[in-house]
């Protein structure tokens, strides 16, 4: 027999002390706001740089076209052929990848500490001197169009798409997916990519954060050495407010023959990253949807066991981007998997939740935040999202106290303000012969069946 | 010489339970990592996929903790937890602020220990159901989700513990009754069938009298039984086996898979190189060859298998643009499969810079550590051995490769699986 009594969890320890890293700032005179985060704990270096060359300054007709440019940042330099430089780059076992989303392009770079010197060269010569070459752009256009295409016959993916149309308004970028469309793709040129890069990658306004095993007077050094002639300010940008499509609760059925599963988005326009209310809807957002001990998980995966998972979720960009609820679940299942979620969101919007449920989240929202200051690229992705928000540099040092001190009330009421369930815009991907009837017997909003052209 | 140096302690409790610690106080988290040796390989016919329902089963609570309370409970203090499914083992794994391990070994070890109290028919349903969902979303639903089914089929004969996928068959996850749970549980979950991995932020004075205190009274079982099907499988396939399939996929894709020699032999290390100077970052034979310049394929991949059982297996698959020509892929990639024959040292020394860094990355989480750590101890009794991962790969020779190419990669080893997109193809937009 045991002495050890095993009815109940552990008692906790004593919590260790452990604070956000040190992160030492040093502007470019170029207006390239460096920040350097040193952690010595392995021999290896993160660096992103970014650039205010987003989506969201794209009109509809040069849609993707940032995306699409930053690609083809792997199509070589003035100096070295696409492979050439892929060789430079990886002969030293160096990781190097661009993207652009909405607020702009990204470069990043991984590689061990001691070879930091050879790759910020590499890593400049790529953004400061792209070619652009006929053939690679003719590539990366054709791989992006191939994407798309399969984007269309990815049932979620497609959901996504569609859901973004019916809660921006037409005409805002925020309305198309952040990689373009066929059309929008299908017409860039070689000339528009490097005309795009000759005016938006510019050091003003951009940042480059390092973090790793590093010494931040000698990245300094290094910065000013391959970055510090370069010199001017993106293009500026036209700016845009964000608004919905409908405020009244639609439901869209998008016709997938056969589909032996529905694809399921409930959404609506959510808020900005620098809103007031960011933490105590992070908390509210975690109860309904964030974790898997959800609101919405424990009851449509838990209790009626419709879906594998389930979740709800901000996208917090520099203006409101989508609150969206998404799922997929069998067909038999679609009609009462939107009436659960409708449910979830009413009574979540209404009520608000417990204060039991509040604890819960903040314990768990400020331990995976703790959890996350592990590897040199989370915590050179966190000290960007400082660059590219505007936030103080303060903000992660206090972001846990301010996690804890979220209130019930607080909470309620964020979850009041942006959970809209009466606005909100449903749309699923499936087989309408299976589903529509039971969508349409839910009486929750006027029900549209789209049989639209082929995707191909 | 070797750049990594990650300390491990090793013990084994009465129980046969295994177990290795490794410090690092760098940070203040601390990752519990359980690898169970059992996976897919050990289903019988008529029972396909019940190892990873099993794993489902795992997260429905134990005598002491309630349904969910694992969830429930970790992420009440905000760590991470998952499990997962493979053919030669079934993994559990929490990641936690350093003051909440004891927290992770009493869960783990009241369903090691005090599973089947908590087990009912309700329960069983509910994971069948949500597995049943995993497996149209990741599978049937997806354009080419059914490729390793039909791969593995092409690979292994009839009755071979890899002949049938993790995720299984619908009729098989219908059938499993909670008899089958509760036998699965008695065979195969039992101490001396496990290993525990503590990583990150623990000293080992103190860590190794809270396992013993949590799971030292857990007894031990007899061995587990044998594979249910023979695991021996002639070196090569014997030729090439085909399959086209006409389906709903945007892109025609090609997959091409070879038997190779085991995780367990010398000779693995061989097809990882020989895999990374094909499909390892941009400047590779495939994406150079037949992306960059030919522009026959949109992209490439290339894998091996970390296989125990008989054969494993490697492959690399591309895909092309809409008017790809698939016997034109397939003839482009025959070449640069020939070609390899030819690779040069310098290759060699940039697949293992890539290789050191992915694996530093792996590294600097503690869960990422923990979990290599459990797979040498479980597979080789030596979790040192990661500290010469990169030793074992960079003794690999270009000759070593001329012969793998020569006697592996040939059409007499040879599975090609090809997707063609059915003209007329059903997403509907606007």
């Amino acid at each position: 027999m045991s002495a050890l009594d095993r009815t109940s969890p552990p008692p906790r320890g004593p919590m260790r002390d452990f604070d956000f890293p040190a992160v030492e700032r040093r502007a470019l005179a170029n207006g390239l706001d460096l920040r350097v985060a040193r952690m010595p704990r392995l021999p290896v270096v993160s660096l992103r740089l970014f650039l205010r060359a987003g989506e969201d300054a794209l009109s509809d007709a040069r849609a993707g076209l940032a995306v699409l440019t930053a690609d083809a940042l792997e199509g070589g330099t003035r100096r070295r052929s696409g492979s050439e430089l892929a060789e430079a780059i990886e002969r030293i076992g160096a990781r190097l990848g661009s993207s652009a989303g909405w607020e702009g392009t990204f470069v990043d770079l991984y590689c061990l500490a001691e070879r930091l010197p050879e790759a910020l060269a590499l890593l400049a010569e790529a953004v400061r001197e792209p070619a652009f070459p006929d053939d690679e752009v003719a590539r990366v256009r054709d791989r992006q169009l191939a994407e798309l295409r399969q984007r269309l016959m990815d049932p979620g993916a497609l959901a996504d798409d569609v859901a973004l149309t019916r809660y921006f308004a037409e005409g805002l970028p925020y309305a198309r997916p952040a990689d373009g469309t066929v059309e929008s793709i299908g017409r860039a040129t070689r000339t528009e990519l490097a005309g795009y890069a000759d005016a938006s990658y510019r050091p003003e306004g951009g940042g480059l954060v390092v973090a790793g095993d590093v010494d931040a007077a000698e990245v300094a050094a290094l910065a000013e050495e391959h970055l510090g002639s370069w010199s001017g300010s993106p293009a500026a940008a036209g700016g845009f407010t964000v608004a919905p499509a409908s405020r009244e609760r639609r439901l869209l059925v998008v016709h997938r023959p056969g589909s032996v599963q529905s694809e399921i988005r409930v959404g609506h326009v959510g808020v900005e990253r620098t809103t007031p209310d960011f933490f105590p809807l992070s908390i509210a957002s975690i109860v309904l949807g964030g974790s898997f001990t959800s609101r919405l998980n424990l009851n449509l995966r838990e209790r009626h066991g419709f879906t594998y998972g389930v979740r709800a979720h901000y996208s917090f960009r520099s203006r409101p981007g989508p609150f969206q609820v998404s799922t997929a679940v069998g067909n038999e299942s679609t009609a009462a998997a939107v009436r659960e979620i409708l449910h979830e969101l009413e009574r979540f919007s209404d009520g608000g939740p417990t204060p039991e449920e509040v604890a819960a989240a903040r314990d768990f929202a400020a331990g995976i935040f703790g959890l996350q200051l592990e590897t040199a690229g989370q915590i050179a992705s966190r000290v960007m999202q400082l660059v590219v928000y505007g936030l103080p540099e303060s903000y992660f040092h206090e972001y846990r106290t301010r996690l804890r001190g979220v209130s019930t009330e607080a909470a309620a009421e964020a979850a009041r303000r942006h959970v809209r369930p009466a606005e909100a815009q449903i749309v699923v991907v499936g087989d309408a012969e299976a589903v529509s009837g039971p969508l349409e017997e839910l009486s929750a909003g006027p029900v549209e069946v789209r049989r639209g052209q082929r995707a191909d | 010489m070797s750049r990594l140096s990650i300390s491990t302690q090793r013990h084994r409790l009465d129980n046969g339970l295994r177990v290795v610690l490794a410090p690092d106080s760098s940070v203040p988290v601390v990752a519990v990592n359980l690898w169970y040796g059992v996976g897919s390989r050990n289903e019988p016919a008529g029972k396909t996929g019940f190892a990873h329902l099993f794993e489902h089963m795992m997260f429905q609570g134990s005598e002491h903790v309630p349904k969910n309370g694992h969830f429930e409970l970790i992420e009440r203090v905000g760590g991470s937890l998952n499990g997962s499914t493979w053919f030669d083992r079934t993994n559990y794994y929490e990641t936690v602020a350093s003051n909440d391990l004891e927290l992770a070994l009493w869960l783990e070890a009241d369903r090691m220990g005090w599973l089947l109290p908590a087990m009912d028919q309700g329960k069983l349903d509910n994971q069948r159901d949500v597995v049943k969902n995993e497996k149209r979303q990741r599978y049937d639903n997806q354009p080419y989700g059914d490729w390793s089914e039909r791969l593995q089929a092409m690979m292994y004969p009839e009755g071979h513990p890899y002949r049938h996928t993790v995720i299984g068959s619908m009729e098989d996850l219908d059938a499993a009754s909670l008899q089958d749970v509760e036998s699965f549980f008695r065979i195969h979950y039992i101490p001396n069938n496990a290993v525990l991995t503590i990583a990150g932020d623990v000293d080992a004075a103190s860590a190794l009298p809270l396992v013993e205190r949590y799971f030292a009274e857990i007894a031990p079982g007899p061995e587990p039984p044998p594979l249910p099907g023979d695991p021996e499988v002639p070196p090569l396939l014997g030729g090439t086996v085909r399959e086209h399939v006409v389906s709903e996929v945007p892109l025609p894709r090609l997959i091409m898979a070879f038997r190779v020699p085991p995780f367990s032999s010398d000779d693995f290390a061989v097809a990882e190189v020989s895999r990374a100077l094909l499909g390892m970052g941009r400047a590779s034979r495939l994406y150079r060859r037949l992306v960059r310049e030919r522009r026959i394929a949109e992209s490439v991949m290339s894998y091996v298998y970390p296989l125990l059982s008989g054969a494993s297996m490697m492959l690399v698959w591309a895909t092309g643009y809409p008017e790809t020509e698939l016997d034109a892929l397939e003839a482009a990639m025959s070449e640069e499969l020939e070609a390899l024959a030819g690779a040069e040292p310098s290759e060699v020394d940039r697949a293992i810079a890539l290789t050191e860094t992915d694996l530093l990355r792996t590294l600097e989480r503690v869960a990422g550590r923990a979990d290599l750590l459990s797979m040498f101890e479980l597979y080789f009794d030596d979790p040192d051995r990661l500290n010469h991962e990169l030793d074992r790969l960079r003794q690999v020779t270009v000759d070593q490769i001329r012969v793998f190419a020569a006697e592996r990669l040939g059409t007499d080893n040879r599975a090609v699986l090809t997707y063609e997109p059915k003209v007329g193809g059903s997403a509907e937009v606007s």
